[in-house]
């Protein structure tokens, strides 16, 4: 399996964008929202471990996220993590700055 | 609300560290099940699906370590860890931990003390204001060849008058008093005479009641005083109504005009230590403090143009340098010396106050800023060298860690704080040596020091002496960090191969260089001290010309007002002559005596010298140096064991009704009788022709380590003290310290209210005037002990080092069967060949240096070959010694244990 740092290395800051729009819809957990933006992106982004949980602890200590601990069947403990009511306002707040970005960059890209 | 849960985070980060440290564990390794579970659903076998899924995740601990950075206050956690895990390490190692605080305490503590000594004593500025415009102007003899003679009065007017390059021109003459209180024994103060604008001039304000006023200073103006803070306390218990009560001096009443501070010391001891007479209480040898201050009212008639006796004080005007003041003073001694054919060869001299107060001592402070400089290099060195040594058999340690997950900046962080743990440590322990050293340093210093009891532990010498041994911890701390970081953690982490590369070749270089300078600087340290031991023995046993054992010294001035001094009558002073004569007599009948004298000054005070001629010689006798006079008693030269070389010694006969007589000693003899006998001949000064009736050995009375000056004795009867100025010496058969409580009834029951001072056995006057050198030789001993200690430590190190590195090899090569013999010798070899190298490095290097010991040296060359020879054999000795211990455990490796160690 790809590292995931190949052609489409991760914009700085759009990770933490993909990873609060990842868990709008429900409480995920670590493997799980890998798992999604995977499957979103069609394999475009493979977020790896090593960037995965840095970025879910720092969301987490902003405040935007709140982790959960669950039991599985096996006795095993999960964390998963759902947004918080300020995620959900940085959420909207990402989206536009992105929104943003997009609409400058199509701008310059499309100029003549 | 953000700073809040932000705050949560902080307090989890640092107090639940445990809590969170085992959910992140949980986490993980929820995950990689899951991807292991995956893994095997998509056919692996379960230890491939486990390796596979530890793959995908890159690692469980790096990924750890990367959520442990981004917490929050991450930072201050991991540095109480590096701290709690750098003082885990230290403690495991003991021995390391020991000798890397010990060396550093002394390198601080050292240099600390002593640059703080070098701090009061020269480099901060004095409490006196615009030192340096404060000049001193001295009158200089050509004749002598002296440059540093007080001034006349006559001639301090004139300078006063005619001087335009100096803005104030004050006097001062020094002298003593005896202070009879209402109540207790008469005590003996030092006293100065100032001018008026003295205490002005250099910024001392009274701290009560005034300063001298102008009308006062004049020729018999009104007898009034300022008393110093510490006279006030003890005589009058701080009397706020101080001004206006009366202090008896000499038993005349002198009305208190006035307080001075303590501290109001501009080097007076100095100043007058620094003439060629009229040094005082100067000569004393104690720490003197000026207790009375009187005008100084200058009187010409008294003191004629011919009296040298008066310290003249300049400032320099405004925009004024000091050789144009000389150039002003040279032309006023020319005119001078054309009018007053008493001030024929005489010219002046105009020197910076600064230069006569700190001159003297600082050779002797350089010397020691110098000496703590090799001592605190060498320290940084053996501190370079534990740290490298340790830093590298830590490479497997740093492997490890790297391989867990740690990074760069986390691996260097980790030395730095442990360093740092060291320079603490070592610093506070430093701290406490440097306040021993400092109270055992001023304790032990000799008198005439400036300004030692200003000396306290300075804070930016002390950060100054932190920083240098931190900055050398952190260098050579991170040195093997970076090396580890080079290694290849792979290679580092199969077994011994990591421990061979992490020796590395650079490493053992620098350490082994370390070790060489070690050596050298010992060697350098040890020979100067080697030298100034040799100059002191040399000193100690020098022909002094005098005995001190056995005898005692009592001084005592007799005040004019009950033993007058009528100069019409000299020298037939009546009442000094009976005071003197029923003094030796009654001592003299003390249990124990052998013989009893008094002279006008004792045989480790240098006196006064007085210009003389010689009858029939007139004409050349103008050209002649001044003579030191001695007046003695006959019995001085059986108490003091001065030998008679030919002719008579004094005798009682020799009375002041009688002819005239007088001794020359050998080195007057050889000056001015070359070939000839002096037996017979006249020489005359004080108004006396005196028939040279014996020759004397050489008294070295102007300190041990000076040749004996030429010198005239005169018999006390015919040539009494006009100030009254006299020393008791006895010679017992005894102990002479049991003689002085009966030697000060005698003075009291011959005249209960005459003030004894200095009275001691001759032999601790003669320690004190060798104080400065012993200090210094003291001093510069115990640098070189340490410095030999920490060459030896360092030398230990390096090899056992060494050895521990090459167990395997020893073992390999006492298993093919090499000799312990082979085995020790190659390790000695690499002691002695370092040694060897640091040897011949210092022995150049102590050639070099030791020219600045000249000043202390007495009686060898600066490259003594007795000395260099001992100290080179001693060190060689130190060091083999060191190497002994490991060469011996490297003989003892047991080949199958140390094969199977790695």
């Amino acid at each position: 399996m790809p590292r995931g740092h190949d052609a489409t290395e991760l914009l700085r800051g759009t990770l933490d964008l993909l990873v609060l729009r990842t868990l709008e819809l429900r409480p995920l957990h670590g493997l799980a929202v890998a798992d999604r933006i995977r499957q979103v992106t069609r394999g475009t982004f493979d977020v790896p471990a090593g960037s995965l949980f840095p970025a879910l602890h720092r969301l987490e200590q902003k405040g935007w996220l709140r982790g959960e601990w669950s039991a599985t069947g096996e006795g095993r403990r999960i964390k998963s993590y759902e947004l918080t009511p300020a995620g959900r306002r940085q959420l909207v707040f990402e989206k536009r700055q992105w929104a943003r970005i997009v609409d400058a960059m199509t701008q310059v890209l499309e100029s003549r | 609300m953000a700073l809040r849960t932000r705050f949560a985070a902080l307090v989890r980060t640092l107090f639940r560290r445990d809590r969170l440290e085992a959910d992140l564990d949980d986490e993980l390794r929820a995950f990689v099940d899951e991807l292991a579970e995956r893994n095997m659903r998509a056919g692996l076998p379960p230890a491939a699906a486990r390796r596979a899924a530890l793959v995908e995740s890159g690692g469980v601990e790096q990924v750890k370590e990367r959520v442990r950075d981004v917490r929050v206050g991450q930072a201050a956690d991991t540095l109480l860890q590096d701290i709690r895990y750098g003082w885990r390490g230290l403690r495991r190692a003991p021995l390391f931990t020991a000798a890397a605080v010990a060396t550093l305490a002394l390198g601080i503590g050292a240099n600390t003390a002593i640059f703080s000594v070098v701090d009061a004593v020269l480099l901060r500025p004095a409490p006196v204001k615009d030192l340096n415009r404060l000049v001193m102007v001295w009158q200089t003899d050509r004749q002598s060849g002296t440059l540093r003679e007080p001034a006349s009065v006559p001639d301090y007017l004139d300078f006063r008058a005619r001087a335009r390059t100096l803005d104030r021109v004050a006097g001062l003459a020094a002298g003593e008093a005896n202070l009879t209180p209402p109540h207790g024994e008469p005590t003996r103060l030092a006293a100065l005479r100032v001018s008026h604008d003295l205490l002005p001039a250099l910024g001392f304000d009274p701290i009560a009641g005034r300063s001298f006023r102008e009308e006062e200073d004049q020729a018999g103006g009104p007898p009034v005083v300022m008393i110093s803070e510490s006279l006030w306390e003890r005589a009058f218990a701080r009397d706020p109504g101080i001004v206006g009560r009366v202090l008896h001096l000499d038993d005349e009443p002198f009305t208190v005009v006035g307080v001075v501070r303590d501290v109001s010391d501009f080097g007076v001891l100095q100043i007058l230590s620094a003439a060629v007479y009229s040094r005082s209480f100067a000569d004393r040898g104690d720490r003197v403090r000026v207790d009375a201050w009187l005008p100084l009212q200058p009187n010409p008639k008294s003191y004629p143009r011919d009296t040298h006796g008066l310290f003249v004080l300049g400032r320099l005007a405004p925009g004024v340098g000091l050789a144009s003041a000389q150039r002003e003073f040279d032309s006023i001694g020319a005119d001078l010396e054309r009018t007053y054919a008493s001030n024929r060869a005489r010219g002046v001299n105009v020197e910076a106050l600064g230069a006569v107060v700190f001159g003297p001592v600082r050779p002797a402070l350089m010397l020691l800023v110098g000496a703590v400089a090799f001592v605190l290099l060498v320290a940084c060195v053996n501190v370079a060298n534990l740290l490298l040594a340790r830093g590298t058999t830590r490479g497997r340690e740093i492997a490890v860690r790297s391989a867990l997950g740690a990074g760069g900046a986390r691996l260097y962080r980790q030395f730095l704080v442990e360093t740092l743990i060291l320079a603490v440590i070592g610093g506070i322990a430093g701290i406490g040596l440097a306040r021993l050293t400092l109270a055992t340093l001023v304790a032990m210093a000799p008198p005439d020091i400036p300004r030692l009891s200003a000396v306290t532990i300075d804070g930016r010498v002390l950060g100054v002496s932190l920083s240098i041994a931190a900055v050398v911890g952190l260098v050579f701390g991170l040195l093997p960090a970076f090396q580890a970081r080079r290694l290849d953690v792979q290679t580092a982490l199969k077994g011994h191969a990591g421990r061979q590369a992490s020796q590395g070749r650079a490493a053992r270089a620098v350490t082994r260089a370390l070790v060489v300078a070690q050596v050298t600087l010992a060697v350098v340290l040890l020979a100067g001290a080697g030298l100034l031991v040799r100059s002191f023995w040399r000193l100690e046993h020098v022909n002094a010309g005098f005995h001190v054992g056995g005898v005692m010294k009592a001084e005592y001035q007799l005040p004019r007002t009950r033993y007058p001094v009528n100069f019409a009558n000299f020298p037939n002073f009546k009442e000094i002559h009976a005071f003197n004569d029923a003094l030796v007599q009654r001592v003299r009948a003390l249990p124990g005596v052998e013989t009893a004298a008094v002279a006008g000054n004792h045989p480790l005070d240098p006196g006064f010298t007085n210009s003389f001629v010689i009858v029939g010689r007139e004409a050349e006798s103008a050209g002649f140096p001044e003579i030191s006079v001695r007046r003695v008693t006959p019995g001085y030269f059986r108490t003091v064991g001065l030998s008679l070389v030919r002719g008579r010694l004094f005798r009682e006969s020799d009375a002041t009704a009688s002819a005239p007589v007088v001794l020359i000693n050998e080195a007057a003899a050889r000056r001015f009788f070359p070939g000839r006998d002096p037996l017979g001949a006249k020489i005359r000064f004080w108004g006396a022709s005196r028939e040279i009736v014996g020759v004397v050995g050489d008294e070295r009375f102007h300190g041990l380590a000076n040749a004996a000056p030429i010198a005239a004795y005169a018999p006390l009867a015919q040539a009494p003290s006009v100030n009254g100025a006299h020393v008791l010496l006895v010679r017992t058969s005894g102990a002479p310290a049991a003689l002085l409580p009966p030697v000060r009834r005698a003075f009291r029951e011959q005249d209960a209210s005459l003030a004894v001072f200095g009275a001691e056995p001759l032999e601790r006057t003669r320690a004190h005037s060798l104080a400065e050198r012993r200090f210094v030789m003291i001093l510069l001993g115990l640098f070189a002990a340490v410095a030999l200690v920490l060459a030896g430590i360092g030398v230990h190190g390096v090899l056992a080092y060494g050895v521990a590195q090459r167990t395997r090899e020893f073992g390999v090569r006492m298993a093919l069967g090499a000799r312990p013999g082979q085995v020790l010798t190659s390790v000695l070899g690499e002691g002695v060949v370092l040694t060897g190298i640091g040897l011949c490095l210092g022995i150049c290097g102590a050639l070099a240096m030791t020219r600045f010991l000249t000043a202390y040296l007495f009686g060898i060359a600066p490259a003594d070959p007795v000395t260099f020879v001992a100290v080179a054999a001693f060190l060689a000795a130190v060091a083999l010694a060191a190497s002994a211990i490991p060469a011996r455990r490297a003989t003892r490796v047991d080949p199958t244990v140390a094969l199977r160690v790695e």
